[in-house]
């Protein structure tokens, strides 16, 4: 965990890795991590939500983490967008250590998409509003050149005819995927999901993944926290375990369903597996 | 007797209009004082750093939790002795804007924290900066809270300002006073008081009403 030889990165570039513009990533970037995790910890009061956690992701990597519920992995997400701060250890982001004193934090989160479970949609907001208000105040852009490339976006998650609704007007699925027009809109580099079909109706789900998967082809870098096995196992380049605050096993997808090394991992799948 | 009376009363009118204009003038100080002041305080008091939240928090109870009287005292009698002189009038406005910052304080920053944290943390993922937090996402959504108990709130402290003629400020209260001394007729004279009270506060009572109405029904509210 944790390395960053030359080895892992050639074994990464398995074929179902290779995505249109995941050479063109790398090549951008230098073979480097996105996102590194070095030894983290966190504690809420007395209770030690991540322990130790070592971790990185690469460019155009997809990561989904799943665990039960409370073991951390909401935490683990929020602490890379400094959502919540750290006790220990450091995550760096393309560079950028991001719980360092010195750090623009406001610059770095312009560059991380967050979809939340709840949507956290504006309420007094149209759709279009709700995601180019970043874009304007942010990013500095002319409404009109915001607004055009937010109706581009809104057309991409299949809302464009949204553009004018009002959250309380839009359906819990249509909602997450204004969310993540929102995050998509400020053009990130990294695209954070925190259990972005929780609370959705079960006919709604798929319509949200499926706006995640086309992300995934794309070659946009994502964590994504979840429990639909099915999405990890088609969209995922890794899938990691966490239980009770540690990182208990990280591995592809066909590796880790089929031949999961910890008991707890395979404990967990058989629950989860057997709905 | 009565018609003699009336017929003086309405020869007084002239003064009781004065102190109705010192009563609005007061009142319009104070209260525009006390909303811009409270309106700070109250999202520091939301959202700032612990010891200053509970420094706000502490001279907030305190002016809450004594009367205006004993406030108004303090400022016209006491400041002297520390070396601050003011006159009746601007005592007057500093102790009502101090009162109105204090109650207006207490309305903004539960205003504030009624709006969802995941507004706030939404709006911080993109990369807002936390005034832009506050001035797009956080005080429209608060605002509709806010605003009717804030227009409430103003119809108390108009209502407060009358305390002030005790310290000799010829306000529509004070104005009552010395008219009764000629006029001994105290319903007459102090209905009149209260009739030009009510002309000022039932327009606020009324917008306040429909505000609330309007807040209430508002076409993003959940």
């Amino acid at each position: 965990m944790g390395n960053t030889g030359f080895e892992k990165k050639i074994t990464l570039l398995r074929p179902n890795d290779i995505k249109p513009t995941f050479f063109k990533k790398i090549a951008a970037m230098g073979i480097k991590d996105m996102i590194t995790f070095k030894n983290v910890n966190k504690w809420f009061g007395k209770h030690h939500v991540l322990k130790e956690i070592n971790l990185n992701v690469e460019p155009g990597e997809v990561l989904v983490v799943c665990g039960p519920s409370g073991s951390g992995k909401s935490t683990l997400l929020r602490c890379i967008n400094r959502l919540e701060s750290l006790q220990s250890g450091e995550i760096i982001i393309d560079g950028i250590k991001v719980h360092g004193r010195e750090t623009n934090i406001t610059k770095l989160r312009a560059e991380i998409g967050f979809v939340f479970q709840q949507f956290n949609l504006y309420p007094h907001m149209t759709a279009i509003e709700n995601i180019t208000i970043a874009p304007i105040k942010v990013r500095k852009l002319k409404k009109e050149v915001a607004r055009k490339l937010g109706q581009e976006i809104l057309d991409k998650v299949g809302l464009g005819d949204k553009a004018g609704s009002y959250p309380s007007q839009l359906s819990g699925g249509q909602q997450q995927r204004v969310a993540i027009a929102r995050g998509l809109c400020m053009q990130p580099k990294i695209m954070l999901f925190d259990e972005p079909t929780s609370s959705l109706d079960p006919e709604m789900i798929n319509e949200v993944l499926d706006v995640i998967r086309n992300l995934a082809n794309e070659g946009m870098t994502m964590i994504v926290v979840t429990h639909e096995m099915g999405f990890a196992r088609e969209a995922a380049n890794r899938v990691a375990f966490i239980d009770e605050g540690r990182l208990v096993e990280i591995a592809p997808p066909e590796k880790f369903f089929k031949n999961p090394k910890n008991e707890r991992t395979r404990l967990f799948l058989s629950k989860i597996l057997a709905r | 007797m009565w018609g003699y009376y009336l017929e003086q009363l309405i020869g007084s009118l002239p003064l009781f209009l004065k102190g109705l204009g010192i009563t609005a003038a007061v009142s319009i100080l104070s209260l525009v004082g006390g909303t811009i002041i409270g309106f700070f305080l109250g999202v520091i008091r939301a959202g700032g750093i612990k010891p200053v939240r509970f420094l706000i928090g502490g001279w907030v109870d305190l002016i809450r939790g004594t009367p205006f009287l004993v406030q108004l005292f303090i400022v016209f009698f006491i400041f002297p002795d520390v070396g601050i002189h003011l006159d009746a009038l601007p005592a007057a406005v500093l102790s009502l804007t101090n009162l109105s910052a204090c109650f207006i304080c207490e309305i903004v920053a539960g205003g504030i924290l009624a709006v969802p944290a995941g507004q706030k943390e939404a709006a911080a993922a993109s990369g807002l900066s936390a005034y832009q937090q506050m001035r797009y996402l956080v005080m429209p959504q608060a605002m509709p809270t806010i605003l009717p108990p804030l227009v409430g709130q103003y119809v108390l402290l108009i209502k407060d300002s009358s305390v002030i003629s005790v310290i000799g400020v010829v306000d529509i209260t004070r104005v009552g006073w010395l008219t009764v001394q000629r006029i001994p007729e105290g319903l007459m004279v102090f209905g009149l008081v209260g009739i030009l009270y009510f002309i000022i506060c039932y327009p606020i009572i009324r917008f306040s009403n429909l505000l609330e109405k309007r807040m209430k029904f508002g076409k993003y509210r959940f």
